[in-house]
């Protein structure tokens, strides 16, 4: 009897037990998870997670490792764009050689390793020795050896040259975990790094090539844990398929591009969706060959070619108006952009002046000028990339306009790959004219060694193969220039070089459209190039669920 | 000769239609344009070291023959080389799609062969018929429409405008499905990728048993068993029919090469990540090493299928035994 | 002179029995509308498909302006639908014609020399034909870069196969006829009895090749285009669906992707109507069961 009531209330107890374990596992099963989807294009999608070109140059890539690797410093949101601390409390540098970063004392990898100098000072060092290499013209450090690590908290580092401004050096690099990479440090770009241990406000979850990324949130992350529990990229097929998934509210905004103009409206009417419009962060402009011989090398071809755009129809054909012209490498916002530039605005009357001015005129009556000296039509091949629909639509739109001042456009639409060797060779004559975009940011200066000529330490990035000693020679003082006032002129003056001479023509600078839903998040941030891009992770740190 | 002088004919002409593949292989993609290595850097600021380096990783800075003898040789290990836009081996990227593709072909050709034998055999029996004309006329129709064609149409009838069915991919990106969701998840998606191959394969398929199916019919055997007064569909299924199945089995094969057509162009609408749309993507890159590593896998399944077929065909039909 | 008239009557009895095939005269019918469209396409409402329009026009809907709508950059599409007929109908036709011209040469001389030429033509031809077509081209396509022309030499390149086997199994009955050998008897050459006597022979065979070549080319060119290896600069049908396809709004412009879909199937399958037609008169028997 007693061995059987025994029996009883073991069973008792034991039922009760797994009751109750149940309903702790079911209730943490079902304490919702705030999830934050965002939507990708397959083509933007992360195939691997080697700290290689593709975390730099893919879109998803990009704005994916911000969010698990600590930085030193970050760019801060808009209108400002201050550097803010990151994974340092403050940084001085007295000449602007010389820089020593005080790192904070309680941040740790994920997998609990604190982080130290030594780890800042294995990432600045290897990343940019990896093949291909990660690196941004701000981190040239000369030599290892002027690397102390004077503490493990201090790290001081003098560059190969001064970098004076409002930014400091080592931008957008992440901080990598010494004990990880260490036996990888002379492949940094070939090490498989499933886990991507950083120190970062998100953990990497898990990872499908080209398909997905899944965050969750570092709960022991040593500044502000964000608000979302977790943050999934994924990537989609089309533009469509995004449209489609949003208004399902299976994506709550898109990760980088931003919609195509023409999905605006359609957005606009949807239910639950507003829509942002952010300046953009890339600019468009035109490249001349000027190491072709023809046409092209006369200043005044160009400068006829650029009164011949007309900007205002280009703008509302090809971006449905969400766009701004475009005249300088620095943003109109930014306290470095000269406003008394060149505007050519459209004039082909102008145009037309200029060139039978330089020489060429339409003798045959075929519509199209020829030169008079050579009695050679004047005709370009403009180069696009099929990858930017937009820029293709515009350089056919391009074409028609220079069509009515004479000068024939011969498209040459090639892939991006390809593209990309040709106009970074322009001594192949590969083209006369391209259309270009870049994202310079606001701490954008590297963008002037895209002007600089090969003579003169111009590293590849010269496209028009421009080759002007006062240039170089003023792009040199600039960046040495330490007192804020005096380099901001030198900027100014660079401006007008570009904007007179024309290697490089600015065009325009595309909105970002971010279509969000409004149901489920608030608190997104926007800056130059939207919600979310290379310089902007703060959506990702700030927004929060709605109650 | 016999069977196995047969055999052996077989697989010494599908080696060396494999060997002139990859002969073929080799100099297509030497005549690419551009220059592979430069290519490969979107930063334009290489050294002259790292561009050697990256020319001896890839085997060009040896002579076209030198190169070719090292193409060779990856070939047998199993090394087609590195894929430009995915930087990993191309055999891992195909390898990584290759399931999505079976599963897409797979079910599309069961439902077609059905669906396709079936009418195919009741237009063949029904010869003549105003159901005959339809279904022929309906098959060529079916046959001559382009798969991305019919492909965008359902697209936007049943993803758009009734949208019961997804818009593309093989399953709701980054769901986290487990188990039954997801393979009805899968399926879902499945749908009308399939449906688009279904519909293409589906007239092949009807066109060829009717065909088979009338001339069978005209045969001795069947009359006779006319005569002897067995049921009509007894003759269909057991004499008429087995007999006219024997074409569908070759086309399985040889039509392969046309299968493939389908397949790129069904997953390339409906973006199902399959070896298809791998295609689409390597052209849209320029990626010629994974362009070549696709064109062989397709080349050398083809041969091969046609290798078994043939084979299979050497085993079932007297005739070659006889005549070798 | 009789030679010549009976030929004639031949051609006669050949396109009346064609046209009284349902397929035949259908598809002749269609194919005949689009080589319209083709030749008068100035003169059919049309501006310059390639003209970019006004902002305010850009993806607008069918209107009396626009019959068949815009597209992205405000351009008509019935214009571009229209002159796409011309791109689709010039690939066909010189493709067809390179290829069966090609494939009859290999096919002749193959089965009229036998021996080690037709062994060794024939193993090249074996050779393509195991060779998966589409992705064959695009591979050619993609190194050859884009533009018509190389879409009509790829589909050439990758279609004169089939032409040339079925030609010269035709040769090789031929060859056995008796008016061969009264030929050769009266001292023919083997070029006089290749393009004097077994030629005209084939000619209806290469008529038909010709309509499925044509069907293939039209094919190939849509898809190639589709994928994004057409010409840019060129607008033809797959090059509408390529740019639709890319546009992102594609679900609200379905004026933008009809027309060229609808276009490429009526295109396609009334020449398989018509090859089918072409194969059943061409059967020996037909015409005796049609009365003639």
């Amino acid at each position: 009897m007693m061995k059987d009531l025994n029996k009883r209330s073991w069973a008792i107890a034991c039922t009760l037990c797994l009751c109750l374990l149940l309903i702790a596992f079911t209730s943490t099963a079902f304490a919702k998870k705030n999830r934050l989807s965002v939507g990708f294009t397959t083509e933007e999608a992360l195939e691997n997670l080697q700290m290689g070109e593709a975390m730099q140059y893919t879109e998803m890539g990009a704005v994916f490792w911000p969010l698990v690797y600590d930085q030193l410093w970050i760019m801060g949101p808009a209108p400002d764009y201050e550097p803010l601390p990151m994974i340092v409390e403050r940084w001085e540098t007295d000449d602007y050689q010389t820089w020593r970063f005080y790192l904070v004392k309680n941040a740790k990898f994920h997998d609990g390793k604190p982080v130290t100098a030594k780890d800042v000072a294995f990432s600045l060092w290897y990343l940019p020795k990896s093949n291909p290499a990660w690196d941004y013209p701000d981190n040239d450090i000369e030599d290892k050896k002027t690397m102390k690590i004077i503490d493990d908290y201090t790290l001081e580092f003098t560059l190969a040259a001064k970098w004076p401004g409002k930014y400091p050096p080592a931008s957008w690099m992440p901080v990598l975990p010494e004990h990880i990479w260490k036996p990888h440090k002379r492949k940094l770009g070939k090490f498989v790094n499933k886990k991507c241990i950083g120190s970062g406000p998100y953990k990497l979850k898990k990872f499908k090539g080209g398909e997905y990324i899944w965050m969750v949130k570092n709960k022991k992350y040593w500044g502000d844990v964000p608000a979302v529990d977790e943050v999934v990229f994924k990537s989609y097929g089309s533009q469509d398929a995004i449209s489609m998934a949003m208004k399902k509210g299976q994506i709550e905004f898109i990760g980088y591009n931003g919609a195509p103009s023409v999905a605006y409206e359609d957005y606009k009417k949807a239910e639950n969706i507003d829509v942002a419009i952010s300046p953009g962060i890339a600019l468009v402009w035109f490249s001349f060959n000027l190491h072709k011989e023809n046409g092209i090398q006369d200043k005044l071809v160009r400068q006829a070619i650029m009164y011949g755009i007309d900007r205002e129809r280009l703008i509302q054909m090809v971006y449905l108006g969400y766009a701004k012209p475009a005249d300088s490498f620095i943003y109109p916002e930014m306290d470095t952009y000269n406003p008394d530039l060149p505007k050519y605005n459209y004039d082909p009357e102008k145009a037309e002046q200029m060139l039978e001015q330089a020489g060429y005129v339409d003798t045959d009556g075929d519509g199209f000028r020829t030169d008079k000296k050579t009695g050679q039509k004047m005709s370009f091949e403009f180069l696009v990339p099929s990858a930017w629909p937009d820029e293709v639509k515009l350089a056919k739109v391009v074409k028609e306009q220079l069509k009515d001042i004479g000068v024939e456009i011969k498209l040459k639409v090639v892939d991006l790959d390809t593209y990309y060797q040709f106009i970074y060779t322009p001594t192949d004559d590969k083209f006369d004219l391209s259309v270009s975009s870049e994202e310079p940011g606001p701490n954008g200066s590297w963008i002037w060694e895209f002007v600089r000529g090969y003579n003169n330490g111009g590293a590849g990035w010269n496209q028009a193969y421009y080759d002007n000693p006062e240039f170089d020679k003023t792009l040199d003082a600039m960046n040495a220039e330490t007192d804020p006032e005096k380099q901001k002129a030198l900027t100014f003056k660079l401006q007008e070089i570009v904007s007179e001479d024309l290697p490089y023509a600015l065009l325009l600078r595309a909105d970002m459209i971010d279509p969000y839903r409004t149901d489920t998040f608030e608190g997104h941030v926007a800056t130059m190039g939207g919600f979310s891009s290379w310089i902007n992770s703060w959506t990702y740190f700030k927004v929060r669920p709605k109650k | 000769m016999g069977l196995k002088g047969f055999i052996l004919r077989k697989v010494v002409a599908a080696c060396l239609t494999i060997i002139a593949i990859v002969c073929v292989n080799f100099v297509i993609f030497r005549m690419a344009p551009g220059d592979p290595v430069r290519m490969m850097f979107r930063d334009p600021r290489v050294s002259a070291e790292k561009l050697e380096e990256m020319k001896q990783t890839f085997g060009l800075d040896k002579p076209l023959s030198g190169q070719f003898v090292a193409y060779v040789k990856g070939l047998t290990r199993g090394d087609l080389g590195q894929s430009f836009s995915h930087r990993r081996p191309v055999l891992e990227v195909i390898a990584a799609k290759i399931p999505a593709t079976l599963l897409l072909v797979v079910t599309a050709l069961v439902f077609a062969i059905l669906l396709g034998v079936a009418l195919g055999a009741l237009s063949g029996w029904k010869s003549g018929t105003k159901l005959d004309t339809f279904i022929l006329t309906a098959s060529l129709t079916m046959y001559s429409i382009p798969t991305f064609a019919l492909g965008i149409i359902l697209l936007l009838v049943f993803a758009y405008h009734i949208a019961i069915f997804p818009l593309g991919g093989m399953a709701t990106p980054a769901s986290l499905f487990e188990g039954a969701e997801l393979v009805w998840d899968v399926l879902w998606h499945l749908c009308l990728p399939a449906l688009s191959i279904v519909i293409w394969y589906i007239g092949e398929y009807v066109l060829l048993t009717r065909s088979a199916m009338i001339d069978v019919m005209g045969q001795e055997y069947i009359t006779t068993a006319y005569s002897k007064g067995l049921k009509k569909f007894r003759i269909l299924k057991n004499h008429a029919l087995r007999n006219a199945l024997l074409p569908v089995v070759t086309i399985t094969g040889v039509n392969l090469g046309f299968a493939v057509a389908g397949v790129i162009e069904a997953e390339t609408v409906f973006s199902w990540p399959g070896v298809g749309r791998l295609v689409y993507d390597a052209v849209s890159h320029r990626d010629y090493p994974l362009l070549q590593g696709v064109f062989l896998l397709f080349a050398f399944s083809v041969v091969l299928a046609n290798l078994v077929i043939d084979l299979i065909y050497g085993y079932i039909d007297p005739r070659i035994k006889v005549s070798g | 002179m009789n030679q010549f008239t009976n030929k004639l009557e031949k051609m006669k009895i050949f396109f009346k029995l064609l046209f009284s095939h349902r397929m035949g005269l259908a598809g002749f019918g269609v194919i005949s509308l689009f080589v319209f469209m083709a030749m008068f396409a100035s003169f059919l409402g049309t501006v310059d498909p390639a003209r970019t329009g006004a902002v305010e026009s850009i993806l607008q809907a069918p209107s009396s302006s626009f019959w068949f709508g815009t597209d992205d950059l405000a351009r008509d599409i019935w214009s571009q639908t229209i002159f796409g007929s011309r791109i689709s109908l010039t690939v066909g036709f010189v493709a067809a014609l390179i290829t069966v011209v090609s494939g009859t040469l290999v096919g002749l001389i193959a089965g009229f020399y036998g021996k080690i030429v037709e062994e060794v033509l024939m193993r090249i031809v074996d050779f393509f034909m195991m060779l998966p077509e589409l992705p064959l081209m695009i591979v050619l396509a993609a190194v050859l870069g884009p533009s018509m022309w190389n879409i009509i030499l790829v589909v050439s390149l990758v279609s004169w196969p089939t032409t040339a086997r079925v030609v010269r199994s035709q040769v090789l009955s031929l060859k056995e006829r008796p008016f061969v050998e009264a030929s050769r008897c009266i001292g023919a050459g083997n070029i006089r009895l290749m393009f004097g006597e077994i030629l005209p022979n084939v000619v209806p065979l290469m008529f038909a090749q010709a309509v499925i070549m044509i069907t293939e080319a039209i094919y190939a060119e849509a898809v190639l285009s589709f994928l994004g290896l057409g010409d840019p600069t060129s607008i033809s049908w797959g090059m509408m669906l390529h740019y639709a396809f890319e546009s992102g709004v594609i679900a609200r412009t379905m004026w933008w992707v009809i027309p060229p879909i609808m276009s490429i199937v009526a295109l396609i399958v009334s020449f398989s109507l018509l090859g089918t037609a072409i194969s059943d008169v061409l059967e020996p028997g037909y015409k005796e069961k049609k009365g003639f």
